[in-house]
């Protein structure tokens, strides 16, 4: 069985003018030890599923339909008490902001023997300094750092120590939000290997959520592309980002700029954001799709197998099939 | 600076403004004080005996409780208690809303030019304000009313503007100080605006919706002033108020035979101010989504 | 090209440079060293070049781009803009200078008024420069909208910044930039705020723009890749030291600071190719 498995999930917003379908039926399964990355742009519900996961919800948003299911338990049914069992002990989330999730007034290690003990009250204290030491060691944090104060650590160490917070109490499961968004591009690369490198030594199950596909390609080994609340495209990293099928996941790589792919820098043309207020079965990419032809109007979507690991969620089975379609 | 985004947040502030009870209690209350108000224009022509001041019914010499002719009674001298209520309201609006718009246009303008400016003359004015706010106002006022004598009713409005702006000045600084550094501020100027130009034109409607919140909140001081420097004697004897119909009574010595004639007055000043602080309470949580109840969010 | 040549053709030359943030006086207390954030740079960028600025955050780079808007002064050194000293600018002559010299800042959603609408935004400069009459300078505004991909630029005139996407504000921002023609241009990160698709868009107006006018810019970026990408000439900027100038290939092929091979190494790619 597997570690999360996420059945058909919605989740809504209520807003002034109706219901914003933020999630719009996801599903996904994240085994033990696994790392999935999200990637999709602003307002694709990358975050809210993140928040979901962790029972973050804001107040106006609702878990329409669907089921999370986590070591055998569905977290859409735990109430706040369970969830404070459940949250920061069995998943822990790393924030964006290192410098909002740590206490200016207390000392680094103090926040995370904190975070140990409420939820194991019976530790004893030499077990609590020899985990505060895997700890540190874990993230490369100096043992001689661990009483400064926050603001005496440097941006990438903070976010390190928001990391070992997170590991505190050996979770199956972390949810990175962003986590290097915030950084340096040097710095960036030094926190993506140690979320790396610890997620393997801990075999700890990563939910990995980023804006940037290079990022998330640099640390996780299924990727699930989000456009609109939907998953459009899943697979595992060389999949996806070797022979993308979906025009949406074609349109982001053919965007982005690194050192090496200046010549095959694609512009899309503009595009309206699509409206998540109305529920359709109809493609919601189908308005700034390049491969999107009449045969698209009036057909629903369908998960198109193209190998056991890899599916995409579109209109056209055999653009699909086909490879880069159009392109 | 009235534009249409400004209309725009002035409706949808409008629409959570009067779902929230204080604010719709303080508009129903503001609303029958108004009436009041307009109402006192056409009293005295229903029969002369009803103006407020002059007006004396030839029968009566003496005060008397309500009857059909004068429903709250009439004061000593025989004036209707309810035409002099009906004026009151109208001047308690005239002196609470011109005071207060006064102050707002005092503080706003020194608030912006020392955020804006900064250095020296931001120093100075500040310095300026701390002085007249540390200033009983109070006390001032009577002290200078024992110089002059009795003030006309405008003298007051204008006292009580000269006292009560740098509270507001001290707000709208540091709002234009957060302003000040804002990308769209810094556009303007690389486009070679002038200094004017961005003071009007950018950080005013950013500052006025706060500057309306503060001006509600004068209203409440600026009424309760006026009341006390009439009451004490001071107010303008040209002028009923409703500190002059307490004074009044208290000078006849009516205040414990004639509470038709004491209540009224007294209940209208505490009912007027506590409206407009309720108003200034619902358009609080208007501008600070923060104090906004969950669920009317979004 | 020569030297000399192209000493010739600069047309913004930053000479020894330096910008100090002075801390604060405080009574009875002792100051502290002031934070130098720019570190005594020379720089020439030439006519009709898009010359990349690339650094971190906190590198001085963002400060360089506001000393050439001419929104802080140096500490010390003198930046010229066509030969001409701008240090001591002021009245009329500021006004000329602000006249050529443009700038685009970084968030489109703190840069632009909300009780403006997109006219009047974009009118503003044409307005405070006195250019042209009510009715052409509407055109201009409409013409402008439409070049910037806002069209028709007639339906967008009328809105306000919070009906817009972030995309369409950043496309109004640089509608305002180049209203005037100016000459010069700075980029402040314009697309750091926005998605990737969004970005590349933006990416191939400026320099559609740069072909129409013939302006130069200043490009500000911490992403290597974009630099690249749109940028002849690369600076590395490192703690108020500018590391290394190259053209924009040789930057990226044969880097020679090891700040700059450090930054190449570390850009995040896709380990797998395409």
């Amino acid at each position: 069985m597997s570690l999360l498995s996420v059945e058909n999930l919605s989740i809504g917003y209520q807003t002034k003018k109706g219901m914003l379908k933020a999630v719009d039926h996801i599903r996904f399964d994240l085994e033990e030890g696994d790392s999935l990355g999200f990637v999709g742009e602003s307002g694709c519900g990358k975050t809210t599923i993140g928040m979901a996961l962790m029972g973050l919800l804001p107040e106006n948003a609702e878990i329409l339909e669907g089921r999370i299911r986590f070591q055998g338990r569905d977290l859409v049914l735990l109430t706040e008490p369970q969830w404070r069992q459940v949250r920061g002990a069995k998943v822990a989330m790393i924030f964006q902001s290192a410098m909002n999730a740590l206490n200016p007034v207390f000392p680094v290690d103090e926040q995370i023997k904190e975070a140990i003990v409420t939820h194991q009250p019976d530790i004893s204290d030499a077990d609590l300094s020899e985990r505060m030491k895997q700890l540190f060691d874990l993230v490369d944090i100096p043992l001689a750092r661990m009483k400064n104060y926050p603001h005496e650590y440097s941006g990438g160490m903070k976010q390190r120590a928001v990391i070992a917070m997170a590991l505190a109490c050996d979770p199956a499961l972390i949810i990175a939000d962003e986590p290097t968004t915030a950084l340096d591009v040097i710095v960036q690369d030094q926190i993506l290997r140690e979320i790396k490198m610890v997620q393997q030594k801990t075999r700890t199950g990563l939910i990995f959520i980023s804006h940037d596909i290079a990022v998330v390609a640099s640390v996780c080994e299924r990727i699930c592309v989000m456009y609109a609340g939907q998953i459009v495209e899943t697979g595992t990293r060389k999949e996806v980002f070797k022979s993308p099928r979906h025009p949406y996941t074609q349109t982001l790589l053919g965007s982005y700029l690194s050192l090496d792919n200046l010549k095959d820098i694609k512009v899309p043309d503009m595009k309206e954001s699509p409206d998540q207020l109305t529920d359709t079965n109809e493609c919601r990419f189908s308005g700034a799709c390049p491969s999107c032809d009449r045969k698209c109007a009036g057909r629903s979507p369908e998960w198109i197998e193209i190998s056991p690991t890899h599916q995409a969620f579109c209109c056209n089975p055999g653009l699909i099939r086909r490879g880069h379609g159009k392109n | 600076m009235l534009n249409k985004y400004f209309m725009l947040r002035f409706y949808k502030g409008w629409q959570i403004f009067i779902q929230n009870p204080l604010g719709k209690t303080g508009v129903i209350i503001l609303g029958v004080f108004m009436v009041m108000a307009i109402a006192s224009f056409f009293v005295p022509l229903i029969d002369p005996m009803y103006d407020p001041m002059t007006g004396i019914d030839p029968d009566i010499k003496l005060s008397t409780g309500p009857s059909l002719t004068h429903w709250l009674g009439t004061d000593n001298v025989g004036r209707d208690i309810l035409a002099q209520l009906l004026e009151g309201a109208k001047v308690a609006f005239v002196v609470g809303l011109s005071a207060a718009f006064f102050s707002i246009v005092i503080g706003t303008l020194v608030g912006m030019i020392a955020g804006y400016a900064g250095g020296l003359l931001d120093a100075s004015l500040m310095r300026l304000a701390d002085i007249i706010m540390v200033l009983p106002s109070l006390v001032i006022l009577l002290i200078l009313a024992s110089l002059f004598g009795q003030f006309n009713i405008w003298i007051i409005v204008f006292i009580i503007a000269i006292m009560r702006w740098p509270a507001v000045s001290r707000v709208i600084r540091s709002q234009t100080l957060s302003l000040k550094h804002r990308p769209f501020i810094e556009a303007s100027r690389v486009a070679g605006a002038s200094h004017v130009r961005i003071i009007f034109r950018h950080i005013m409607p950013n500052v006025l919706p706060l500057a309306f919140l503060y001006m509600t909140f004068r209203v409440t001081a600026a009424i309760l002033v006026e009341a006390a420097l009439s009451f004490l004697g001071f107010g303008d004897p040209s002028q009923v108020s409703w500190g002059m119909m307490l004074q009044w009574v208290w000078k006849s010595g009516h205040m414990f035979q004639a509470p038709y004639w004491l209540i009224p007055p007294g209940l209208c000043i505490s009912l007027l101010t506590l409206a407009f602080y309720m108003l200034g309470r619902a358009m609080d949580e208007v501008l600070d989504p923060r104090l906004r109840k969950e669920g009317q969010s979004g | 090209m020569e030297k000399t040549d192209t000493k010739n053709r600069l047309l913004v030359e930053l000479k020894q440079v330096t910008k100090a943030y002075a801390p604060k006086k405080r009574w009875f207390v002792r100051s502290s060293q002031p934070v130098l954030a720019l570190n005594s740079i020379d720089l020439g960028i030439e006519h009709g070049e898009v010359f990349g600025l690339v650094g971190q955050s906190g590198s001085g780079k963002t400060t360089t781009g506001r000393l050439l808007a001419k929104l802080e002064s140096p500490t010390a050194g003198e930046i010229y803009f066509d030969k001409t000293p701008i240090s001591q600018l002021k009245g009329v002559r500021l006004k000329a200078y602000r006249s050529r010299v443009q700038m685009i800042f970084q968030d489109p959603y703190q840069s632009l008024n909300p009780h403006l609408s997109i006219a009047e935004t974009v009118l503003e400069p044409l307005m405070v420069q006195g250019i042209g009459t009510r009715d052409t300078r509407m055109e201009k505004v409409v013409h402008t909208l439409d070049l910037v991909g806002l069209s028709p630029g007639e339906a967008f005139c009328h809105r306000y910044p919070h009906q817009l996407s972030g995309g369409q504000r950043q496309r109004v921002a640089i509608a305002r930039a180049i209203v005037l023609e100016p000459q010069f241009i700075v980029a402040d990160e314009p697309t750091s705020m926005l998605d990737a698709t969004i970005a590349i868009q933006l990416f191939k107006l400026l320099q559609e723009i740069k072909e129409t006018f013939g302006m130069t810019f200043l490009f500000i970026t911490h992403n290597l890749a974009a630099a690249r990408y749109m940028c002849d000439r690369i600076a590395v900027i490192h703690e108020g030291h500018i590391v290394e100038v190259n053209t924009a290939e040789n930057i990226i092929r044969h880097p020679e600071h090891p700040y700059t091979k450090k930054l190449i190494k570390v850009q995040p790619g896709f380990k797998y190719g395409r």
